[in-house]
C-alpha cells in the first residue's frame, strides 16, 4: 500500500463521488467540445463563403434569355476568367447540389488543389462535378455564370450583376457568430466553475486523508504531485470520450447546422471542418488543472479570504465597480471581454457573499429559534454550495441572455426580412426600359379592389451636408409611398412621417446615418440632389439592421427632374391578380422578352427556416449548459446535505416530525436554487445588455433594440424550483437512512457554520 | 414505593433479514422508576445506542413490551414526548453548529414548549453562563458537552438518555461534566438511563444492565446496589 | 517528351474526379491506371496521316501540341517561348465517333495550356484547364487550330502560315504579358524513330510522334508593359500515345536543337534505375532523318544548379557531334500544377547553335 494508492482509496470507498467527478468532467468536455466545434464550424464555412465567391458576381444575358454552355465557352474565349454554377434540385432529394468545373474555377485562384473544389472534395455536399450534376434527373436546375468582373471587359450581349440568391445577411450573421463565441467562452467558464466544485467537494472529503499522509511524513508538496497523476488520470479517461462526445452532439446537430450556415451565410457550402483534438484537448487540459490546482499557486493567506473570507465582499465590489466602468469606457473589444470577465467574476464572488450576508442577518433579526436556525443553515448552504451555484447562477444569466439575444435577433431578421422584402415579387427594371411607363401601367390595371399593393423604386446617389461637408448617401426614392412600408417600425418620428414623406415634406434617414451623425426627428438636412440644394426636414429614423452606408427615403414622386437613376425596380404583391399576368405585361410594355422577377415569399420562407434552425440550435446548446449545471448542483447539493444530515435527524431526537423536518429541508433547497436565479437575473439582463448594446456596436458600429422578456425569467425561476425540489426529494429519501455523525474536524473547525 | 416510570418486558431487536439477521437484543427485560437511574453498560456492539433509539421511540421493536409514562410503545406519541419528555444526550454533536451555545438552548427549550428566559439560567448552572454567544466550534469538547446538559435540562425533561455522554472526554473533564449531569438528575428529580463502558460513571447510578453478559443469559439480570 | 506533364494531368484528373483523396504514386499510375483498357496504342509499323494527325487522338489517352521558340529581341538579346496544349482523357473515343453533348458538361477529356517566357533570367509561366467537348478548348486539323480559352494557335490562309496568341491579365494592368507571333513553316514533318512511331523503352512501349524543325518566327512579345519585336526560330512537336513511361522510369530529359550549321537534333532519355533509355533524331541541312538508336548517342548531365542538371554533354559519334548544353542562369521551373523544368539552352563544342531543353522527375 503507497500512499498514492492510500488517496485512491478514497474513490474504491465512495465510488459514485469518482462517478459523479468523471461524469461531470465527461460532460462538461462533450459540451464545451460541441459548442466549441459547431461555432468554429460557423467561423470556417463563414470564411470559405467568403474565399469561393469572394467576388460575387454573375453573368446575365441582357436579352434575358438562360445561360447556356455556349455562353460560357463564348466569354472564355473572349479571355474572361468565369466558371459555371449549375444548381441542381433533384428530383429525389430536397436538398439542392451544385455542380462546378474545378478546372474553369482555377482561374479565380490561381494555383490551388483540383481535386477539390476550395479545399471542399467534390462528393456532392452540396458541391459534385458539373457533368454528374448535369446528369442528375432534376426537378429544377439553373446555370449561374460567376464571372471575376476585372478580368476582362463584357460583349453588349451580356451584363454583370451581383451573384447573391438567398438574402445576405452580412453583419447580421457576424455578429451572431461574435455573440455565439463569446458564449462559449461563457460556457467554459461555467464549465470550469462546475469541474472545480465536485473537485473540491472530493478533496474536502479527504483532507484527513492528507492530514493523515502528513502526519506520517508524506511532504505536502509529494500529496499534491499525486494529486496532479490522479487528475491527469482521471483527464484521460474523461476528456477522449468527452471531447469524442461532443463531436457526435456536434456532428449530429451539424447536419442541421450545415444547411442553417448554408442559408445564413449564403455560403453554400459548410466546412467539413476537420475533427480537431487538439483545442478541446489543450483547453480542457489547462481548465481542469488550473481549476483544480491553481490554489496552489495562489499563497495561502490569499486563497482563505478569496472564496468565502469577509474580504470576499469587498473584493467582488471591486471588481464589480471596475467591470462596470469597464463596460461604459470600452472602446475596443478586448477591454470590454475583460470588462465582462470582471463583472462575472465579481457577481460569481458577491453572490455567495451577499446571500451569506443577507442569511446572517435574517438569521440575527430571527427571535424563534428553529427560524435563526433556518437562515442560519441557508447561509452555510450558500457558501458551502457557492462554485456550483455561481455556475448554475451564470448558466442561468446565459439562458437568460440569449434568450433575450436569439428573440431579439429572430425579431430584427423577421422585421428584416420584412423591410427587405416587403412585397411578394421584385421585379427589376431592364437597363433601358422606361419604368415611369410601367408605374403608369400599374396604377391604371392594380386597383385597390384587387387587393394589389405596389410600390417603385428608384436608386441614386445624393450628398449631404454634415457640418461643413459634403458626404454622399444613397438615395432610397419610393413611389407611391403605400402600405407596403407604412408599417415599418421608425425609431424615432415626427407626427404622421409617412404622410408628410409621401407628400415631399421631408425625408427618413437609415439608422447608420442617425446614429453616426447624431441625427433625429425633426433636424433639418441639407441635401444635393442633381445639381440643387435643398433643405428637408427628417421626418424619421428607419432601422437598417447593419447596413453600412448612408441612405436617405424619399418620396419618388418629389425626387428632381435631373435625378439619376443608378437602378430601378418595382415590389409588388399582386394580390388577387397574377404575377404572370402583371410581368406578361411589362414585358410586352417594355419590349423586354424576360425580366428579372425575384420571388421574396420563397426566399422569405427559406430564410426564415434556417433562422429558426440556427435560433433553435443555439437555444439547445444554452439549455445543455443550463442542465448541466442543474445536475452539478443537484449532486453537489445531495452530497452536501449528506453531511448535514445528522443535524437534521437532531430535530426528530427532539421530536420533531419528519414531515416538518422535510418541510425545512425543501423549503432550504428551494430558498438556495431560487436565490440562484434571483440573482442571475440582473447578471443575466446585465449580459444582454453588454451583448446587444456594447458588444456589437463596438465589433460592427451598430446596435440591435434591447428587448427583455419578463415571462421567460418567470419560467426560469420556476425551472428553478424545480431543480430546488429535485434537491428535496433526494433528500427525502436519504432521511430515512441512518446519519453519518459529523467528524469532529469539522465540528471544531467551523466549517459546518 | 416510587412510581415506573419505564417498563420493559421480552424486547427483542435484530438488524438485517432473514438468515443474515443478527440479533441485537432478545427478551430483554427491566424497569425503571420515576427519578431512578440506569447505566447501560456493555461492549461496542451489545446495543446500548440500539436500545436507547428504541427508548426514545426512533426504532420499533422487533418483539416484546415496552411502556414508558404509562403508555405502550406502539401507541405512544412519541414526537410529544421526545420534544418535552424524553432528553437525548450523544457524545458528541449535540449542538446546531449555526447557532450560539443560548441559541441552541433556547431552541431546544422553546421546542419543549419552556419558557425560553430561562435558558441563559440553565447556562449559568452548568458554569459556561458567559459562553453563551460562542457558537459550538468555538468553544472546548467539556464545554459543548455542557452546553448539551443545559438543552436537555431547559426542557425539564422526565427522562435523561445519554449515550456515552463523557466518551470523547478528557478524565477531568469527563468528571465534571458527569458530576454536573448526576448533580441536576439528583435536584430536578428525571430519571436518567446512561449507555456507558465506564464501570466507574456506572457505578454512579442506581442500577446497572450488563448488556454484554445479557446476550448469554435469557433475561435482564437488573442488580441493586 | 512531355510525358511527365501529360502523365502528371492524369494523376490529377484521377484523383479530382474519382475522389479527393487518393494519391495516386507515379509509378503506381504507370502500373495501373495507364493500363490500355479501351485506349488504342500505338506500335512499329504504324504511319502517320497528313493533315489528320495534326488534329486530336481521342482513341488515344495522351497527346500534346507543343511550341518551342529560340528568338532574339530588336536589341539582340535572347528570349525564350514555350506554348504547350495537353488533352488527357478518361474515356476512349473512336477516332470517328460524335463527340458527347456539350451541354451535358462531359468529362471524357481535360486540356491543359501552358505557355512560358524566357528573357534575361527571368520566366514567366502560365497555366490555363479546360474540360474538352465544351468548344472551351480543343484542336482540328484542318484548318488548323489548337485553342484553350483566347489561347490558340490557328493556320491562316496559307496552311503553312500560323498564328499564336497568348494573353495573361488585363493589357494595361499590373503582371500582364503576352504573346502574339506569326510562323512560318518551313519544310515537311519529320517522323521520328520508325517511321513515327518513336519507341519510349527497351520493351517497345512508344508514342507516335513527329516535328516541325524549322520554323520562322516573327511577332511581338509583350512582357512588364514592354511591346518587345521579336523574330527567330522555332521547333513544333506532335506527338500522342496511351501508355508511356513504364513502372521504375522516373522521369526523362529531352533536347530540341537547332545547330548553327542548319542541322536540327532532337535527343531524349528516359531515366531508369537500371541504366537509362536513349533515342534521337538527327535531321541534316538538306533535310535527311536519321532516326538515332540508343547506341547512337551518349547524353550525361555536367553540373546542375540544386537538383536540376542545367548543363549537358551530347555525342552523335556518327555525326561528328561533340556539344555542351547550357541553360542560362535563372530558375525555367514550371510551376504549374506539376512542376517541371523548361528552358532555352545555348551551344557549343563541336557545333554551336540554340535549343531548348525540358527535364522532368527532380522533384523541382
Amino acid at each position: 500500500m503507497t500512499p498514492f494508492s492510500a488517496l485512491l482509496s478514497h474513490y474504491r470507498r465512495h465510488p459514485w463521488q469518482g462517478v459523479a467527478l468523471a461524469t461531470l468532467m465527461l460532460l462538461a468536455t462533450a459540451l464545451w467540445t460541441g459548442i466549441h466545434h459547431l461555432t468554429s464550424q460557423a467561423r470556417a464555412s463563414l470564411s470559405q463563403s467568403e474565399q469561393v465567391v469572394e467576388a460575387r458576381y454573375q453573368i446575365q444575358r441582357v436579352d434575358g434569355a438562360a445561360l447556356s454552355v455556349d455562353d460560357f465557352v463564348a466569354l472564355r474565349r473572349q479571355g474572361l476568367c468565369l466558371m459555371p454554377w449549375l444548381e441542381v434540385l433533384p428530383e429525389d432529394e430536397s436538398r439542392r447540389v451544385i455542380g462546378v468545373d474545378p478546372l474553369a474555377a482555377l482561374c479565380f485562384q490561381g494555383q490551388g488543389d483540383v481535386a477539390s473544389f476550395d479545399g471542399q472534395p467534390l462528393r456532392g455536399d452540396p458541391f459534385m462535378d458539373i457533368a454528374d450534376a448535369a446528369a442528375l434527373p432534376a426537378r429544377q436546375a439553373q446555370l449561374f455564370l460567376i464571372v471575376d468582373p476585372d478580368s476582362g471587359a463584357l460583349s453588349d450581349d451580356y451584363r454583370i450583376t451581383d451573384f447573391s440568391l438567398a438574402p445576405d445577411t452580412g453583419q447580421l450573421g457576424d455578429s451572431f457568430l461574435l455573440n455565439l463565441d463569446a458564449l462559449s467562452v461563457l460556457v467554459l467558464l461555467i464549465t470550469g466553475l462546475l469541474l472545480r466544485s465536485v473537485y473540491l467537494l472530493s478533496l474536502s472529503q479527504r483532507r484527513d486523508s492528507f492530514a493523515l499522509l502528513n502526519r506520517f511524513g508524506v511532504p505536502v508538496r509529494r500529496v499534491r504531485g499525486y494529486l496532479v497523476v490522479e487528475l491527469l488520470c482521471l483527464a484521460a479517461v474523461t476528456l477522449i470520450p468527452g471531447i469524442l462526445l461532443g463531436q457526435i452532439l456536434a456532428n449530429a446537430l451539424a447536419g442541421g447546422f450545415a444547411s442553417v450556415m448554408e442559408g445564413l451565410f449564403d455560403s453554400r457550402q459548410l466546412a467539413t471542418a476537420a475533427n480537431t483534438w487538439l483545442v478541446p484537448s489543450v483547453v480542457m487540459m489547462t481548465l481542469l488543472l488550473l481549476v483544480c490546482a491553481a490554489d496552489w499557486l495562489i499563497p495561502d493567506k490569499l486563497r482563505q479570504s478569496a472564496i468565502v473570507g469577509h474580504r470576499s465582499g469587498g473584493l467582488a465590489g471591486m471588481l464589480l465597480v471596475v467591470g462596470a466602468g469597464g463596460l461604459w469606457l470600452a472602446s475596443d473589444l478586448l477591454t470590454l471581454f475583460v470588462a465582462v470577465a470582471l463583472v462575472l467574476a465579481g457577481a460569481g464572488l458577491l453572490m455567495p457573499w451577499c446571500l451569506s450576508a443577507l442569511s446572517s442577518r435574517l438569521a440575527r433579526g430571527c427571535k424563534r429559534p428553529l427560524m435563526r436556525r433556518w437562515w442560519a443553515e441557508y447561509g452555510v448552504l450558500c457558501r458551502r454550495l457557492a462554485l456550483p451555484l455561481v455556475a448554475l447562477q451564470l448558466s442561468l444569466a446565459m439562458v437568460l441572455a440569449v434568450q433575450a439575444l436569439v428573440t431579439t435577433f429572430e425579431a430584427t431578421f423577421d422585421r428584416w426580412l420584412e423591410q427587405r422584402l416587403s412585397a411578394d415579387y421584385y421585379l427589376e427594371v431592364p437597363t433601358g426600359a422606361e419604368g415611369r411607363t410601367a408605374a403608369h401601367w400599374l396604377a391604371q390595371n392594380l386597383p385597390a379592389s384587387s387587393g394589389a399593393l405596389w410600390h417603385r423604386v428608384l436608386r441614386g446617389q445624393a450628398q449631404v451636408q454634415l457640418g461643413d461637408e459634403w458626404q454622399a448617401v444613397d438615395v432610397f426614392a419610393l413611389a407611391p409611398v403605400g402600405a407596403l412600408v407604412t408599417d415599418w417600425e421608425l425609431f424615432e418620428n415626427v407626427e404622421q412621417p409617412w404622410r408628410k414623406l409621401a407628400a415631399g415634406e421631408g425625408v427618413l434617414v437609415n439608422e447608420q446615418l442617425a446614429y453616426r451623425e447624431q441625427l433625429g426627428a425633426g433636424d433639418s438636412l441639407p441635401l444635393k440632389l442633381a445639381g440643387q440644394i435643398i433643405s428637408m426636414p427628417i421626418l424619421g429614423v428607419y432601422p437598417d439592421y447593419g447596413r453600412p452606408a448612408g441612405e436617405v427615403l424619399m418620396a419618388g414622386d418629389h425626387l428632381p427632374d435631373g435625378f439619376a437613376v443608378s437602378f430601378e425596380s418595382f415590389s409588388i404583391s399582386p394580390g388577387s391578380i397574377g404575377i404572370e399576368a402583371i410581368t406578361g405585361a411589362l414585358s410586352e410594355l417594355w419590349q423586354e422578352p424576360s425580366l428579372t422577377v425575384r420571388d421574396n415569399l420563397s426566399i422569405r420562407d427559406l430564410a426564415n427556416r434556417v433562422f429558426d434552425q440556427t435560433f433553435a440550435l443555439t437555444r439547445a446548446m444554452t439549455l445543455l449548459t443550463l442542465a448541466l449545471a442543474a445536475v452539478a448542483l443537484l449532486l453537489m447539493g445531495w452530497v452536501f446535505l449528506a453531511t448535514r444530515l445528522w443535524y437534521f435527524r437532531l430535530l426528530e431526537v427532539w421530536g420533531m416530525a419528519r414531515p416538518a423536518i422535510f418541510l425545512r429541508l425543501l423549503s432550504l433547497a428551494l430558498m438556495v436554487s431560487l436565490s440562484a436565479a434571483i440573482l442571475a437575473l440582473p447578471v443575466g439582463i446585465g449580459l444582454t445588455w453588454v451583448l446587444v448594446q456594447r458588444i456589437n456596436p463596438l465589433a460592427f458600429g451598430w446596435s440591435l433594440p434591447m428587448d427583455l422578456y419578463p415571462g421567460f425569467w418567470l419560467e426560469l425561476l420556476a425551472l428553478a424550483l424545480v431543480i430546488g425540489v429535485c434537491i428535496g426529494l433526494l433528500m427525502h429519501r436519504q432521511l430515512g437512512r441512518p446519519a453519518v455523525r459529523p467528524s469532529v474536524t469539522g465540528t471544531v473547525t467551523g466549517e459546518e457554520r | 414505593m416510587e412510581k415506573t416510570l419505564l417498563t420493559v418486558s421480552g424486547l427483542a431487536k435484530s438488524f438485517g433479514r432473514d438468515e443474515a439477521a443478527v440479533s441485537v437484543l432478545a427478551n430483554l427485560t427491566f424497569d425503571l422508576p420515576a427519578g431512578g437511574s440506569l447505566a447501560l453498560m456493555g461492549r461496542s456492539g451489545s446495543g446500548k445506542s440500539t436500545l436507547l433509539n428504541m427508548l426514545c421511540g426512533l426504532e420499533p421493536p422487533d418483539a416484546g413490551e415496552l411502556t414508558l409514562f404509562g403508555q405502550d410503545h406502539r401507541h405512544a406519541d412519541w414526537q410529544r414526548l421526545r420534544r418535552g419528555r424524553i432528553g437525548v444526550v450523544f457524545q458528541e454533536a449535540n449542538l446546531m453548529p449555526t447557532l450560539s451555545l443560548l441559541d441552541n438552548v433556547r431552541l431546544r427549550a422553546s421546542l419543549a414548549g419552556q419558557p425560553e428566559a430561562h435558558c441563559q439560567h440553565w447556562l449559568d448552572v452548568l458554569d459556561i453562563g458567559d459562553l453563551a454567544h460562542r457558537f459550538p466550534d468555538q468553544v472546548s469538547g467539556g464545554q459543548r458537552q455542557r452546553a448539551a446538559l443545559a438543552m436537555v435540562f431547559a426542557m425539564s425533561p422526565d427522562l435523561i438518555l445519554a449515550d456515552e455522554p463523557t466518551g470523547s472526554l478528557d478524565r477531568v473533564t469527563a468528571d465534571e461534566v458527569a458530576d454536573s449531569l448526576f448533580r441536576l438528575q439528583a435536584d430536578t428529580g428525571c430519571a436518567l438511563i446512561l449507555a456507558t463502558h465506564d464501570a466507574e460513571l456506572a457505578s454512579r447510578c442506581q442500577s446497572t444492565l450488563d448488556l454484554a453478559h445479557r446476550t448469554t443469559a435469557q433475561d435482564a439480570a437488573v442488580s441493586k446496589p | 517528351m512531355r510525358i511527365r506533364a501529360g502523365m502528371a494531368l492524369a494523376v490529377w484528373l484521377l484523383a479530382g474526379c474519382s475522389g479527393p483523396d487518393e494519391e495516386v504514386g507515379f509509378a503506381g499510375l504507370a502500373d495501373n491506371a495507364q493500363s490500355t483498357d479501351g485506349f488504342e496504342q500505338p506500335a512499329p509499323g504504324d504511319a502517320l496521316t497528313f493533315p489528320q494527325d495534326f488534329g486530336p487522338h481521342p482513341a488515344h489517352r495522351i497527346e500534346w501540341w507543343y511550341l518551342t521558340a529560340n528568338l532574339e529581341t530588336e536589341a539582340g538579346d535572347p528570349l525564350g517561348l514555350q506554348w504547350t496544349q495537353f488533352r488527357q482523357a478518361l474515356e476512349s473515343r473512336a477516332q470517328d465517333a460524335p463527340a458527347p453533348e456539350a451541354s451535358t458538361w462531359p468529362l471524357q477529356a481535360a486540356w491543359m495550356a501552358h505557355a512560358a517566357v524566357s528573357h534575361q533570367g527571368q520566366h514567366w509561366f502560365q497555366e490555363r484547364l479546360a474540360r474538352g467537348d465544351l468548344g472551351q478548348a480543343g484542336a482540328i486539323a484542318e484548318p488548323f487550330q489548337v485553342w484553350l480559352d483566347d489561347w490558340q494557335m490557328t493556320a491562316g490562309d496559307q496552311p503553312d502560315q500560323w498564328h499564336l496568341t497568348v494573353r495573361q491579365g488585363q493589357s494595361g494592368q499590373q503582371g500582364y504579358w503576352a504573346f502574339d507571333l506569326d510562323l512560318s513553316i518551313q519544310g515537311p514533318p519529320v517522323a521520328h524513330g520508325d517511321n513515327g512511331f518513336s519507341a519510349k523503352s527497351a520493351s517497345g512501349e512508344g508514342s507516335m510522334y513527329f516535328s516541325l524543325v524549322g520554323i520562322d518566327v516573327t511577332g511581338t512579345v509583350t512582357l512588364a508593359d514592354e511591346d518587345l519585336n521579336v523574330q527567330g526560330k522555332a521547333w513544333f512537336d506532335r506527338e500522342w500515345s496511351s501508355q508511356f513511361l513504364k513502372a521504375g522510369q522516373q522521369g526523362w530529359d529531352w533536347f530540341a536543337l537547332h545547330l548553327d550549321s542548319g542541322d536540327k537534333l532532337m535527343a531524349f532519355r528516359l531515366r531508369e534505375e537500371s541504366g537509362h533509355f536513349r533515342s534521337g533524331t538527327w535531321i541534316s541541312q538538306s533535310g535527311a532523318v536519321v532516326a538515332l538508336a540508343p547506341d547512337q548517342l551518349q547524353l550525361e548531365p555536367i553540373a546542375g544548379s540544386g537538383p536540376v542538371p542545367t548543363r549537358w554533354r551530347l555525342q552523335v559519334p556518327e555525326q561528328d557531334v561533340d556539344i555542351e548544353l547550357k541553360a542560362p542562369e535563372g530558375d525555367y521551373i514550371n510551376d504549374g500544377l506539376f512542376p517541371y523544368w523548361e528552358s532555352p539552352v545555348s551551344i557549343s563544342g563541336s557545333h554551336s547553335g540554340v535549343g531548348y531543353m525540358e527535364l522532368t522527375g527532380y522533384d523541382n
